[in-house]
């Protein structure tokens, strides 16, 4: 009997684990992908928008305090992607234009160009990790 | 994770008043959605899918035709999705995940699905 | 993993174990066979371009493609690469202030050797490729070393190959240093891993998508790719080096492209010239 009720205790702990299969990040990429920015989900019965962690940095006030700190993020994430070999082609070009924005003083502008270089620069560090645990599904056997 | 999530929230909150931009007429999305993916330094589309559209100019093979797309996703949402990120439905796919990897914006994604949707 | 396939095994169903073990073989050291992955990147091409003869692909597209195979018989009537290769012989030819020449660096005088590179030196502890060591020999001699990419280190390489024409590629992985058989692995997985913004591997241009149109351009199949090295590249319009190419390649991900002759680029010719074990060497080579 009290086997059984465990076993019953059990399934009812395992079966919503299993239905959530899905981690966070799975479910915002699957809606930012059907609907784009901006849109209202939920996870875990918590109310979420599918805005990059990095779009919500660049939505801090436009101060020059704050750009400087994401540009100097964004150059520290950066750097990560190229100590693991992965950096891409056009994060550079963009901080670039982040700093030139910085010493322009179009703030927002430089928040704007640090997010996406710090998204790209995050994604490409996640790019390395991924491939390096899956590559081999692409040999011919 | 956890920061990510804790920002989630806040972006919630913070951005509950600025909703997606006045949607552009469909014409103008269209028209959008042509350079997108004629454009060797946007989209370039054009070089790994075909479209039956005059403008088209040496045409790639890599990836399906432009053709049948209301038949093929009969929900647009679910074309936009594979546009944003294809290696979902095959992790080997040669098709860049133009939206994961922000090869091109939210705004010219939108635009290039209205375009091809038309075929 | 093991666990799951021992859980597998046990419980008799047998018919999943090939399927288990097709997926973990040839990624570890412990069980990658580069012989086996030889024989099935050799079975891959011609399950996909059936009746096109094996040693047919040191031609690269024109071994697979006929409309380009016409185009390109018609421009190999007077090959681009021949002023290279009067120059590179001229080069080879023509003694260092110190009175030594190329000749006293290589094997056999530098005569019908490049069947024999890219190689794992023991002592050095890494893949050695015949740029390396071309100007390994100048510096040795007290001249300046070349620039990898193009110009006369080019045309040295290209006079090389052409006097090794014919000869069978015969890449060895020295069994007494696993060292070799992990550079061979490391490469391997530069190969097949999707890098860069647009998340391509080597292989999903030149093994998926080999012979299918990028715009006007059909990538070549990878077997075979360095047998044909240097090359006279139409769209350079000039003579090029195998890891000019690569950096071209890998920035064409868009990547930041690693330099010529890293350590990754030079395990990445150890895995693809080790894949065309058997070819022969055909370079210099021109291409489109």
């Amino acid at each position: 009997m009290k086997k059984a009720t465990m076993t019953l205790l059990a399934a009812l702990v395992l079966a919503p684990a299993l239905a959530q299969a899905e981690t966070f990040q799975e479910v915002f990429n699957q809606q930012r992908a059907l609907y784009g920015k901006g849109h209202e989900f939920t996870f875990e019965g918590k109310t979420y928008k599918t805005y990059h962690s990095e779009e919500v940095e660049a939505m801090a006030e436009p101060t020059k305090a704050n750009a400087e700190a994401l540009v100097a993020s964004a150059e520290a994430k950066r750097q990560e992607a190229a100590a693991v070999g992965y950096e891409w082609r056009f994060t550079g070009r963009i901080l670039k234009q982040a700093q030139d924005a910085l010493a322009e003083e179009r703030f927002q502008d430089a928040m704007n160009l640090a997010a996406q270089a710090k998204y790209q620069a995050r994604k490409a560090v996640e790019q390395q990790a991924h491939v390096a645990s899956t590559w081999h599904h692409a040999v011919p056997e | 994770m956890r920061r990510l999530t804790t920002l989630m929230c806040v972006a919630t909150a913070a951005t509950a008043l600025s909703g997606p931009v006045a949607a552009a007429s469909q014409d103008e999305m269209i028209e959008l959605g042509r350079d997108v993916f004629h454009d060797k330094t946007r989209g370039n589309c054009i070089s790994c899918h075909s479209i039956d559209d005059p403008v088209a100019n040496l045409p790639g093979n890599q990836g399906p035709m432009m053709v049948a797309m209301k038949q093929r996703f009969p929900d647009k949402r679910k074309l936009r999705a594979q546009v944003w990120d294809a290696t979902v439905a095959n992790p080997l796919s040669i098709m860049p995940p133009i939206g994961k990897h922000w090869i091109l914006s939210e705004e010219e994604i939108d635009a290039v699905v209205e375009y091809i949707y038309q075929y | 993993m093991k666990t799951i396939k021992t859980l597998l095994l046990g419980l008799g169903l047998t018919a999943l174990a090939p399927l288990t073990q097709a997926a973990e073989s040839g990624f570890t050291l412990e069980t990658v066979d580069p012989e086996a992955d030889r024989k099935a990147l050799q079975e891959f091409y011609q399950n996909r371009f059936p009746g096109v003869p094996l040693e047919e692909y040191v031609n690269g597209i024109y071994a697979i493609d006929p409309p380009s195979r016409e185009q390109w018989d018609a421009l190999m009537e007077f090959p681009p690469y021949e002023f290279d290769l009067e120059e590179g012989q001229v080069l080879f030819e023509t003694p260092f202030a110190n009175g030594k020449s190329y000749a006293d660096c290589f094997e056999n005088g530098g005569i019908g050797i490049r069947q024999n590179y890219p190689y794992w030196n023991k002592e050095e502890g890494t893949v050695k490729t015949l740029e390396q060591e071309i100007n390994e020999c100048r510096e040795q001699n007290g001249e300046k070393p070349l620039k990898w990419k193009k110009g006369a280190i080019a045309q040295i390489s290209a006079y090389m190959a052409w006097t090794s024409r014919d000869n069978v590629i015969d890449i060895k992985i020295p069994e007494d240093d696993p060292r070799a058989l992990q550079a061979y692995l490391d490469g391997k997985q530069f190969f097949y891993a999707k890098r860069g913004q647009l998340n391509l591997s080597c292989a999903n241009c030149h093994l998926q998508g080999s012979r299918r149109l990028i715009r006007a351009d059909l990538p070549g199949p990878m077997l075979g790719q360095p047998t044909h090295f240097p090359v006279y590249r139409s769209k350079w319009g000039e003579i090029g080096t195998l890891h000019r190419r690569y950096e071209g390649c890998h920035r064409d991900s868009r990547s930041v492209p690693l330099p010529p002759q890293s350590e990754e680029f030079r395990k990445l010719e150890y895995f693809q010239t080790y894949m065309s074990n058997g070819l022969v060497v055909n370079g210099p080579g021109a291409r489109k």
